[in-house]
């Protein structure tokens, strides 16, 4: 099953790279409104996904036949300040999670400062959960 | 507009939407997964941090099928590259090359800074653009919306900030 994912990840690699999603021009020029592509794959996706998870999960069964399970998501107050500290980091590098690891395998140097700052503020996030967890409203850990 | 890379032209964002689509889909169908891509930054610290946050049961469950798809995203970058005019290790990064003119090392640690933001970010919003931009909102899951206004809205402001007012 792993072949399946890599091969998933390829595809959704590849397309990120081609599309500009990963480019960090493009980034800049959608949140300067000077380029529309990136709102027109974003909402191209949704608006084609939408009805496919519709259907898969009232059909209720995946492929071999397993019940369709998957988490929601919560809202509490990490939602909105989590949601805009990484606003600021998708304008500042240019990259949101999975472009910096198309960035790396493109060529572009520059994403290994971008994924060793990731992983420093996810870490950072682990390690400051207890204390934030009360204040935040943020889930038990499951 | 053409790619930083190569200068290659685009595909057409109609094209590359329902590809996302697509792959997004068969995740749910064959894998049984919700797509999400900064949860691997979890699964990732959890190969060599133990603190109880890493040791939860979705991330020791999750990083199975999400490790693997992270590789693919490296994996799909360097077809790209290979197949588009060759790879070839590059510090360009457009606009930026343009703004400030960065030396290597001081783009490593703009890059770090931004990154920062997006790893504790993303994880304290429990999703990003995939997550919750895509697979959230095409759900109809109200804390999505929420995340997406907010990360939209703040790179809208941080990039206007930066490229209108400070770098012009």
């Amino acid at each position: 099953m792993p072949i399946f994912y890599i091969v998933a990840g390829t595809v959704f690699g590849f397309v990120l790279s081609r599309s500009g999603a990963a480019d960090y021009d493009f980034i800049q020029g959608m949140f300067l409104f000077s380029n529309l592509q990136l709102y027109g794959i974003i909402g191209t996706a949704v608006v084609l996904t939408a009805p496919g998870l519709w259907w898969i999960t009232r059909h209720g069964r995946s492929a071999t036949g397993a019940r369709i399970a998957f988490e929601r998501k919560v809202l509490n107050r990490g939602t909105v300040i989590g949601g805009m500290l990484f606003g600021i980091g998708w304008s500042i590098a240019g990259m949101c999670p999975g472009p910096m690891l198309v960035n790396l395998g493109e060529g572009k140097l520059y994403a290994l400062g971008a994924l060793a700052g990731a992983f420093t503020g996810a870490a950072l996030f682990g390690a400051l959960y207890p204390r934030l967890q009360r204040p935040l409203g943020l889930p038990p850990l499951s | 507009m053409p790619l930083i890379l190569n200068g290659l032209p685009a595909l057409h964002w109609a094209v590359s939407g329902a590809a996302i689509a697509a792959v997004t889909l068969l995740l749910l169908f064959i894998g049984n997964r919700r797509l999400g891509i900064s949860s691997g930054f979890d699964d990732v610290c959890s190969l060599v941090l133990s603190s109880s946050y890493f040791r939860r049961g979705r991330t020791l469950e999750g990083r199975r099928w999400r490790l693997p798809f992270l590789a693919g995203l490296f994996l799909g970058g360097l077809l790209s590259a290979q197949l588009g005019g060759g790879w070839a290790p590059t510090w360009s990064a457009g606009m930026l090359d343009a703004a400030l003119g960065l030396s290597p090392a001081a783009k490593l640690v703009w890059m770090f800074v931004g990154g920062l933001f997006v790893g504790f970010g993303t994880r304290l919003a429990n999703g990003c653009t995939s997550g919750h931009g895509i697979f959230g909102l095409s759900n109809f899951e109200w804390p999505s919306l929420v995340a997406t206004l907010c990360f939209m809205g703040s790179g809208l402001v941080t990039t206007q900030v930066l490229y209108r007012l400070v770098l012009r």
